[in-house]
């Protein structure tokens, strides 16, 4: 519990309106987009909305001297438990300081407070005809100070990379309240450690982000849409490697399994033939028409090599939206196809696809689960989604356990526990199998460097 | 409360909220987030409320009424929800879920309930709402509860169209079919607040049809909206029968005609209304949406610049966006504004718990108005007139407030 005293110096830092305290109110800043079950021990002792580093510094002061645990929040999209302050504390919501302080032409970078949301960092450069490629599902809502934490990816990562590839520089406070930059603007800078990528991806652990400056790229001229359908999952795997090792690099390549496809299928009422077994959805971009044709010709004979059934090269911006929608539509098909599902997100090399794919078919079957695939197949980013009905007696039980085998075979085949969500709550028991027990202390080891007390986000990663 | 009636209402509240994903997508749509930024005012915020209080992580209190009641029941979440979480749905549930629990839903909302269900007093109160306009007196009331009317001869004295233009549509040979009963539903809020609009509705029905007009009762939207579903199933059942003999229903009210269509999912289960009622929600049209249907051809408007503003009872509630539209077209010069299906903050008696509130949600639908350099804004719902008179009051009159039917 958090004691009067330490209230009253929080509000007088924020504004009494700027912390919430009842039981009630706190109540909505104790999860996240996660799984983690609603309950009492998540709920922050106060909700504190400050609106500028200065009050940033303040409350970590605060929270320092007291030893208070301090969890930082963006929306709240998180997938993994990141944000929900795991017994208590202060959950310190940024989502109020949302200021885009510059769009620099010259050096193409932008810096912004952590709260603004990717969507609006993405429009104000494009306005400019610059370009901000992350882009996670989230993007409407989702915040920059957020991505940042968890190192989002999104769809472009296979050409483009994920959120790391972006950040230049941070301001960030630090858990005794005192505030650093890291990196810049110069785009050499071997300076000291890099502690611009350390803290990009900690899951707000060692400090909270405030402003970020963010590298920018020309915007693509054109881009297009193109749809592949195959009968096997092997030839649509071998397609995208194909493309990929003749440097064909398309922007985004989803991929579907037939489960997924099937959901899509009935919640939009389209007509798919179900003896597709693996949907492939490109986005190609180039500088001129004839090299945006170009790869389109080269992907079409990439494909017909190995078999593919149909092929849709988007003729319009309605065809681009029609074969956008059915990956768009994916989350909420598979929502809808039962009472309850289990979203996760595992990376492996891009070659251990297939396997991955069918290793994962085999642990639905064991468990008698229905297991929707689908991912980023570009980058080797898997999603599995486990489609189940928790009232159901000792169903939920049944879905950890698949689940825990479905990171078995992530780490087995090469790959890890997570391609863009993080660990945050809920892969916290199975670190120590993807980085060993002397990979999870040096982990600890910076961790005790930055906050020897522990109040900076507690309970997450390990 | 009996127990099994808390189960059932926990059990429905949960098959709708656990399909809450938790994104967040809500949160840029939401009207009250956008103007109070805590969880608790996003859809998100309610629905996982709902979730913790139906698994006892939390326990009812009026903290968390308030927070339910805390809703404009907009759908603007339900529409951009991936999932299509009914939001709505579940607030109501939960409203009804307190009022039993609580012996009732408060003394304001019982004694509006005991109003809109008894005929004489809802004409009692439009012969009252009638004299204070007349005698001025109601621009004394506070939160514009009487709006003053913006009549359609005051329209075409103050925008200097071609009076010969304002004469009424011709009847038209594309009627939906002579022989079909076309009955009007008054709501209480037309013939309180809008009496000129609902004469100029009337108007443009016998245009088309000859429409029967029918001593009927509250829609039971008010009821329903804060826990008293029996009072609501009573007066849906008495509209039922009163409406029996009609072909069509139409409303000029978006609340009643969305309300009304929706009665027959409350009966799916009551194997001796079941068929009627879903006989009756057939029937039921809004204005535009009948009108459109019946080839009406609007009057010309004059050089007045038209726009609209979609009430969410018509455009989410009911899907009807193009009819409207498509007759403020024909009238002349028409402009569609920037989140023209944006609430207005208006939601019932939202705007009479939450003033201050409802105001700050209203002041953006004012910019929007003006940005578009309309002269009229017209909708279809008498609680968003109310609203939008505020606006056009703060806007020191840059714009005037109708109804559809006033100027078409």
């Amino acid at each position: 519990m958090i004691s009067e005293e330490i209230k009253k110096k929080i509000r007088a830092i924020v504004g009494a309106e700027n912390a919430l305290d009842s039981k009630d109110e706190c109540f909505g800043y104790s999860y996240d987009s996660s799984f983690v079950p609603l309950a009492e021990q998540h709920i922050p002792d106060l909700v504190v909305m400050p609106r500028s580093t200065e009050e940033v510094s303040g409350i970590m002061a605060i929270a320092h001297e007291y030893g208070v645990p301090v969890t930082p929040r963006g929306t709240a999209s998180g997938r993994t438990g990141g944000s929900i302050p795991d017994n208590g504390g202060i959950s310190l919501a940024l989502h109020r300081m949302t200021r885009i302080i510059e769009l620099d032409e010259g050096n193409m970078m932008v810096t912004v407070e952590a709260g603004v949301r990717t969507i609006d960092v993405y429009d104000h450069c494009a306005a400019k005809g610059l370009f901000f490629p992350p882009d996670p599902a989230s993007w409407k809502y989702s915040t920059i100070g957020g991505n940042i934490a968890e190192n989002a990816g999104g769809m472009r990562a296979v050409k483009y990379g994920v959120t790391s590839n972006y950040v230049m520089g941070l301001e960030v406070v630090l858990p005794d309240g005192s505030v650093i930059n890291t990196g810049g603007k110069a785009i050499k800078n071997v300076t000291g450690y890099n502690l611009t990528q350390l803290f990009t991806g900690s899951e707000g652990t060692l400090g909270i982000v405030t402003k970020a400056i963010l590298r920018l790229i020309p915007m693509p001229k054109l881009r297009n849409t193109i749809q592949l359908m195959f009968p096997s999952l092997d030839s649509a795997c071998e397609t995208i490697h194909k493309m990929l090792v003749t440097g064909v690099v398309p922007a985004a390549a989803e991929i579907m399994d037939k489960i997924s496809l099937q959901a899509v299928s009935r919640h939009r009422k389209l007509d798919i033939d179900p003896r597709i077994e693996a949907c492939i959805v490109l986005e190609i971009d180039a500088e001129s028409d004839a090299n945006l044709a170009k790869q389109a010709e080269q992907i079409k004979a990439i494909a017909a090599e190995r078999g593919v059934q149909e092929v849709r090269v988007a003729a319009s911006q309605q065809e681009v939206d029609d074969i956008w929608a059915i990956r768009r539509g994916l989350s909420s098909a598979i929502g809808a196809a039962a009472p309850n599902r289990f979203g996760e997100d595992i990376s492996v090399p891009r070659n251990a696809f297939p396997e991955t794919i069918r290793r994962i078919r085999k642990i639905a079957e064991k468990y008698d689960l229905t297991i929707a695939v689908y991912g980023h197949a570009g980058d080797g980013n898997v999603h599995p989604s486990v489609l189940c009905d928790l009232s159901k007696p000792g169903e939920e039980a049944k879905v950890h356990e698949a689940i825990n085998e479905i990171f078995a075979v992530a780490i087995d085949v090469g790959g890890t526990l997570s391609g863009e969500h993080g660990i945050g709550i809920t892969k916290r028991p199975h670190i120590e199998k993807a980085l060993g027990a002397s990979g999870v202390n040096a982990l600890q080891l910076v961790k005790q460097a930055f906050d020897p007390k522990g109040i900076m986000n507690p309970n997450k990663i390990w | 409360m009996k127990k099994a009636d808390t189960n059932a209402c926990f059990t429905e509240v949960n098959a709708i909220v656990s399909q809450c994903d938790r994104c967040g997508s809500c949160l840029t749509v939401c009207p009250l987030f956008g103007e109070k930024d805590i969880e608790s005012s996003s859809a998100r915020g309610k629905n996982n409320l709902a979730r913790a209080l139906v698994h006892g992580v939390v326990q009812p209190s009026d903290e968390v009424l308030g927070m339910v009641n805390f809703c404009l029941l907009c759908r603007s979440c339900v529409d951009n929800c991936p999932n299509k979480v009914k939001t709505d749905d579940a607030m109501i549930a939960l409203r009804q879920y307190f009022a039993d629990k609580n012996g009732g839903p408060g003394a304001k909302y019982k004694a509006l309930g005991l109003l809109m269900k008894n005929r004489t007093l809802v004409k009692l109160s439009a012969g009252t709402c009638n004299v204070l306009r007349k005698i001025g007196a109601n621009a004394l009331l506070p939160n514009g509860v009487i709006p003053s009317e913006f009549t359609r001869r005051q329209y075409l004295a103050s925008f200097a169209g071609p009076a010969a233009l304002g004469s009424a549509a011709p009847l038209t040979k594309q009627n939906v079919s002579q022989e079909s009963k076309v009955a009007y539903f008054t709501g209480c809020g037309m013939q309180m607040l809008f009496p000129d609009a609902v004469a100029a509705s009337l108007a443009a029905l016998r245009t088309v049809t000859t429409p029967q007009v029918v001593d009927n009762h509250c829609c039971g939207l008010p009821h329903l909206a804060h826990g008293q579903r029996t009072e609501f199933l009573e007066l849906a059942k008495q509209n039922i029968a009163l409406f029996e003999a009609a072909d069509r229903i139409v409303s000029d009210c978006a609340s009643c005609s969305g309300t009304l269509k929706h009665i027959a999912a409350y009966f799916a289960d009551d194997p001796v209304w079941r068929e009627r009622a879903a006989a009756f929600s057939a029937k039921v049209m809004g204005l535009s949406e009948y009108l459109v249907q019946a080839g009406y051809t609007p009057r010309k408007g004059g050089d007045a610049v038209i726009t609209f503003h979609e009430p969410c009872h018509l455009g989410r509630g009911q899907g009807i966006k193009k009819q409207p539209r498509e007759l403020l077209q024909a009238t002349g010069r028409f402009v569609e504004m920037k989140g023209s299906d944006r609430c207005c903050g208006g939601a019932g008696s939202f705007h009479l718990d939450y003033p201050e509130i409802a105001a700050k949600v209203l002041e953006k639908k004012r910019s929007n108005i003006e940005q578009a350099g309309a002269d009229i804004v017209v909708s279809e719902c008498p609680t968003c007139l109310v609203q939008l008179q505020k606006a056009s009051a703060r806007s020191n009159g840059k714009f005037k407030v109708m109804h559809i039917s006033q100027v078409i």
